[in-house]
């Protein structure tokens, strides 16, 4: 701490299982597109890593209006999973997203589906293509008839993990999204691990209700939908917290925190609970460039906190019980 | 665009042209407040200075076309003790005080879109202006502005309206928060060299956010020079209220079928309607205008998230045979489109009401 530290010999470099990012930020599955929605807005070259909607085997056309509805302090959606299908996703979308990789992004492609024939289609498929560096599974979307099921049952979990990871490219990475909408997060994360994922992610978005009290009913067509934004940001930080400590940093896997990053404060929140990665959602639709000024504004703090590597204070959380709290 | 509800509402219009290309100048902004009027009751016209050197300036736009604004104090993100990630400073032998914004007020977390009503250049910068009405914790928030306060702002964002080569005659229908596009249309009518009345209509006379002209407005619905945002070009407007209290009372469309029928075959090919407001007002004009056979242009609103095409929230079914997502019952295809960057205008016979 004595000697002083410029901000930009900070080193943000980090490395998930093997998935090396010049730095930690990522994009949240659902709130950037396809990428080239936002390149008017922000160089996307920038973020360390790029992850896409969900992308499900068939063409998806989404729910009805209103798809979204501000609640305090965060928003809730239930977009349906909207998405061009595999097809024209691979023919269309994914030579435009690999092309900004050079220089740029990590690129990671986000999956949904009905079953794990569902979701060994999708990733055998996308991660024949050598730049797609890393298949997040988004086992828990909670806005599709059957999508919680995998999300919550460690045991469909596992297998789904299992036989995804057998069907992909050697040296394509899996990401396992969690639901927070579980009893016990760390069973889900263990199943996650033990079928055999190499980086979890977490967390997807908290199922929520919010209502128009003048005509009774949901404010979104869905009825219920995600809940993200600053107000679950405690939440999330408490999830990663407690599955880096119980279960991923024993096994060696990787987390990717996100919920409710807004500023460098709660991105560094995430990294301190176990953190390796941290994804910037809903703070995109307000700023796309919110990953780079959260960056601007950790280099800072770490060069404060005397740190050289952020890969020093992942992790180094000390809470009530522990030694040297 | 119109803001309708507590999340943002995006108000849009139709365009005739398929080519909304306009999008490459898309940028967020700092701007400085320069003025924010109580026009009525409810309602704002808010005036913003984006300065020249902000990223090259504001770029270029037109009728139609909307800006997204943060309705919450612009983050200091680099100012690293001003969120210093405390959210109680505990002072000994006092109440824990609050130092976060989230902890002491009610804060917009989005964006809330608004179609410009005005747009203007001068040696200090782009002046934009919106007219917006209090309906929520974002709009709350940008009615307490004064000059000099900074917001943050993305636009300029959308398609926007067109004038067909072939016509010259513009029927501007606006409703409620609708009317502010209507204004900066009529701008652009006259520098067109086109003919245009303006449609205005609310619930009641206290509603209208509108600046009286010298022409007081007709009970029969005859157009006179009684709204200074349209009398200034020239262009005389109808005024219709709910409850009669100014104008002719009843709905714009009455307002605006008795002016139709006023018209000559050959006056009516000239012409093009222009609409922007509530859903159900928008449909009601839609059907005029095919039952006319005048095409319209439709502005529509929708809830939106982000404004750039990227949340999928903004959702509007509009015809089309390529790739559709249904089929009505009629036979006609449909398919999702975002307003924020397909619209918001649509051809008004494109709309699936």
């Amino acid at each position: 701490m004595s000697q002083t530290i410029a901000p930009n010999d900070v080193s943000l470099a980090v490395d998930l299982a093997g998935l090396k990012l010049d730095n930690p930020m990522m994009t949240a599955s659902g709130t950037c597109g396809y990428a080239y929605e936002y390149q008017d807005f922000v160089d996307l070259h920038t973020f360390g890593a790029f992850v896409t909607k969900s992308i499900s085997v068939e063409v998806r056309k989404g729910n009805e209006a209103y798809r979204i509805v501000e609640t305090r302090g965060g928003m809730m959606n239930a977009i349906g999973l909207a998405n061009v299908g595999l097809d024209a996703f691979v023919k269309d979308k994914l030579p435009q997203l690999v092309s900004m990789r050079e220089n740029g992004p990590r690129i990671v492609v986000n999956i949904a589906g009905h079953s794990i024939t569902d979701y060994v289609t999708a990733a055998g498929t996308i991660s024949q293509n050598i730049s797609v560096d890393a298949i997040e599974l988004n086992v828990s979307c909670p806005n599709v008839g059957d999508g919680l099921v995998f999300g919550t049952d460690p045991t469909m979990l596992k297998k789904v993990v299992a036989e995804v990871r057998a069907a992909m490219r050697d040296d394509c990475k899996l990401i396992v999204k969690l639901s927070p909408n579980v009893g016990d997060i760390t069973k889900t994360a263990g199943a996650a691990v033990d079928g055999g994922t190499d980086i979890l992610s977490m967390i997807n978005t908290y199922t929520a209700l919010a209502i128009d009290v003048n005509k009774r009913r949901p404010r979104i067509a869905n009825g219920t939908g995600g809940l993200s934004g600053p107000a679950v940001r405690p939440l999330a930080v408490y999830l990663t917290s407690r599955v880096y400590r119980e279960v991923a940093k024993a096994a060696g896997v990787p987390i990717i925190g996100m919920g409710g990053i807004q500023y460098w404060q709660d991105a560094a929140e995430f990294l301190i609970a176990g953190a390796t990665g941290l994804a910037v959602g809903t703070a995109l639709f307000v700023d796309p460039a919110t990953p780079v000024n959260v960056m601007t504004g950790l280099k800072e703090y770490l060069a404060k906190q005397g740190v050289t590597d952020i890969n020093d204070i992942i992790g180094t959380l000390k809470m009530p019980g522990d030694q040297g709290f | 665009m119109n803001h309708v509800s507590e999340a943002g509402i995006l108000l849009v219009m139709s365009a005739v042209s398929t080519s909304n290309e306009s999008v490459s100048c898309r940028q967020r902004h700092d701007g400085v407040v320069v003025s924010n009027r109580n026009i009525c009751r409810e309602h704002f016209e808010l005036t913003v200075r984006v300065l020249p050197g902000d990223k090259g300036g504001f770029g270029p736009t037109a009728p139609g076309q909307f800006i997204q604004i943060g309705c919450r104090p612009p983050a200091k993100v680099l100012d690293i003790d001003a969120l210093s990630g405390d959210e109680f400073e505990i002072t000994e032998g006092s109440w824990p005080n609050l130092k976060q914004p989230e902890m002491t007020q009610r804060l917009a977390l989005l964006r809330r879109p608004f179609s410009l009503s005005g747009r203007w250049d001068d040696e200090q910068g782009t002046c934009i202006q919106i007219v917006q009405r209090v309906v929520g914790t974002g709009t709350q928030w940008l009615s307490e502005l004064v000059e000099g306060d900074k917001v943050d702002l993305i636009g300029p964002l959308g398609n926007t309206f067109t004038l067909p080569a072939d016509r010259k005659l513009g029927l501007m229908v606006g409703g409620g928060v609708g009317l502010p596009p209507m204004f900066y249309l009529a701008n652009a009518m006259a520098k067109a060299g086109w003919d245009a009345v303006g449609f205005v209509g609310a619930m009641t006379s206290d509603l209208l956010a509108v600046t009286w002209a010298d022409d007081k407005p007709q009970a029969d619905g005859k157009p006179v020079k009684s709204v200074h945002e349209f009398a200034k070009h020239a262009f005389p407007a109808v005024v219709t209220t709910d409850d009669g209290s100014i104008g002719l009372q009843g709905r714009i469309t009455d307002g605006l079928v008795r002016y139709i029928e006023s018209l000559s075959d050959e006056q009516k090919q000239q012409a093009v309607i222009y609409t922007c407001g509530p859903h159900v007002m928008m449909h009601a004009v839609a059907k005029l205008a095919e039952q006319f056979g005048i095409p319209c242009q439709a502005c529509l609103e929708q809830t939106m998230a982000c404004g750039m095409g990227t949340c999928q929230s903004c959702i509007v079914k509009i015809e089309d045979n390529n790739n559709p997502h249904g089929t009505l019952e009629s036979g006609r295809n449909w398919r999702y489109k975002l307003t924020c960057t397909d619209g918001p205008v649509f051809n008004s016979t494109d709309v699936i009401w």
